[in-house]
């Protein structure tokens, strides 16, 4: 068997993996809460014409 | 009046003569589908000749793009490689044109009037496919193996093809069903199908490489039995889901 | 607008917190790997990725079957709010499996069965989208997501199946000292804590998250509907 090392540095790596994962699932809330306001938004509009047609 | 253990015998009867009659009328469906595709093929043979032309076009490419030394060319491997893309994307071509014929000239709906289990479509429309893709790769095997000098007619070899060929035809049905609906047709369907029929490509070139390189059955069987339990799992579960992809 | 249910509140709070939990663990309770040092770490939210991934797989599969019996439309919602975090938490996994490798075994990439299996899923859920958006009517665009929702999640353990015997039958190399690398390492108690507390967050945001983009989804079917009346 090998003698006992220190494990390698690897750090660079564990930063850009949990980069990776903080980023995507940022980015991903942050797209439904667009979503959202958008369609509150687009919701609003809709009724103000309904309104203003009746 | 009729005594109850006569009434019982007619009713036992009647029941038998209704599901005989079911099933006759099941395989009269299917072979009526079978037979339209069948024969509108043989007078136009559009559909044949577009995918024997195109799979030969595709061992042309290979030939230059994988310009192989003679001896690397017929490793087992290799050759069952290149076979299986051809056939792979020789089926989409024509699955989607058996599905786009279909849908553009109505006969579907012509076919889902007729008082018949929609199955009996899907099988027959399975079988239809399974046909034509079956005559390519009769078309294709010769043709190679006398270009680069192996004997592809072992029947290993043929029995790989044919499952991996059900397999694959039994899922690119029911998905050309869907995807000639969309836009985006004839790009859509390869999208669609090629991850969900991998495991038969993989089983179908592993197989065809064992058979080829004379390895012993046990070793073998593992990729025919994943192809087996594919084309049982999916022509089932394509069975089930039919209607509900055809009804309008 | 459905106001938003005190349940779902309570959630996003525990979720949040879970989530904080897990990543001090991580960072501060499980220890250093002996040889791979500090990239190991990736692994905890690795997995749980991928099986929140699974999980999202699984939820279609049932939303589609659910939807074909029944008809009703919440289901569809579900199937593709459940697909849709499916590609985020799979694309999450495939990246992290990407970014182990490579220092592990010094190649980005490595056709072994789950990462495989992993990208093939990938594929099935974008391709499911591209399936939806080529449909005009809403119940046609239900009805194929579903089935194609169950076609693909049972391929899937197929495609598994056939890439580890791949694997047993041509047991690849990878580039470094140990012929049969697989990442695998011993895992202490501490490691394992964190392991299936990662394991139960990562299950948590995905119940989280699915609610949020269900009511998303809901919302967007009550605009669309209203869109169609006022325009009329």
């Amino acid at each position: 068997m090998f003698l006992q090392e220190a494990p390698a540095d690897t750090t660079i790596y564990m930063i850009a993996g949990y980069a990776v994962i903080f980023t995507v699932m940022v980015v991903y809330l942050v797209s439904l809460y667009l979503r959202r306001r958008n369609l509150e938004q687009d919701l609003e509009v809709l009724e103000e014409i309904g309104e203003g047609d009746s | 009046m009729i005594p109850v253990a006569d009434q019982r015998a007619l009713e036992v009867g009647e029941r038998q003569a209704v599901r005989e009659n079911q099933l006759a009328g099941f395989l009269r469906a299917l072979s009526a589908v079978v037979w339209k595709d069948l024969s509108a093929e043989l007078r136009s043979r559009e559909l044949l000749s577009a995918m024997v032309v195109f799979a030969l076009l595709v061992i042309l490419v290979f030939n230059f793009a994988l310009d192989l030394d003679p001896a690397t060319r017929r490793q087992s491997n290799i050759t069952s490689g290149v076979l299986w893309v051809i056939f792979t994307f020789a089926g989409t071509l024509g699955l989607n044109r058996s599905m786009a014929v279909e849908k553009d000239r109505g006969c579907i709906d012509g076919l889902l009037l007729a008082p018949v289990d929609r199955s009996a479509i899907y099988f027959g429309k399975v079988l239809a496919n399974l046909i034509f893709m079956l005559v390519v790769e009769a078309i294709v095997l010769p043709v190679y193996s006398l270009l680069y000098n192996v004997n592809l007619f072992q029947a290993g070899l043929l029995l790989v093809t044919l499952l991996g060929s059900i397999g694959y035809v039994a899922v690119g049905t029911l998905l050309a069903t869907m995807a000639v609906h969309a836009r985006t047709r004839d790009v859509l369907l390869p999208i669609l199908l090629f991850p969900v029929v991998l495991p038969v490509v993989l089983s179908a070139v592993k197989g065809s490489t064992g058979f080829l390189d004379g390895l012993p059955l046990n070793e073998i069987r593992p990729w025919l039995n994943l192809l087996g339990a594919y084309d049982i799992i999916f022509l089932a579960v394509a069975f089930m889901v039919f209607d509900y992809v055809v009804e309008e | 607008m459905e106001a938003k249910p005190r349940l779902l509140t309570v959630l996003d709070y525990i979720t949040a917190a879970l989530f904080l939990i897990a990543v001090g663990l991580v960072f501060l309770y499980a220890p250093l790997e002996a040889v791979m040092g500090n990239v190991q770490r990736v692994f905890y939210f690795h997995v749980a990725a991928g099986w929140v991934g699974m999980l999202s797989f699984l939820v279609a599969a049932i939303a589609g079957v659910a939807y074909l019996l029944r008809g009703n439309r919440k289901w569809d919602t579900v199937g593709l709010s459940a697909v849709e975090i499916g590609i985020v938490f799979a694309f999450i996994n495939i990246v992290t499996g990407s970014i182990w490798a490579r220092p592990i075994w010094n190649t980005w990439w490595t056709w072994d069965p789950r990462l495989t299996t992993a990208t093939v899923m990938e594929l099935i859920y974008i391709a499911y989208l591209m399936l939806r958006q080529g449909i005009e009517d809403p119940d046609r665009r239900a009805r194929f997501g579903a089935v194609y929702a169950i076609v693909g999640f049972l391929s899937v353990p197929l495609t598994f199946y056939s890439a580890r015997l791949f694997r047993t039958i041509h047991p690849v190399v990878i580039g470094t000292n140990d012929p049969n690398a697989q990442g695998q390492f011993n895992m202490t108690p501490k490691m394992l804590q964190t392991f299936m507390f990662s394991l139960l967050t990562f299950t948590f945001i995905f119940a989280d998250l699915l609610w949020h983009r269900i009511r998303v989804g809901r919302l967007s079917e009550k605009v669309e509907q209203v869109r169609l009346k006022t325009l009329q």
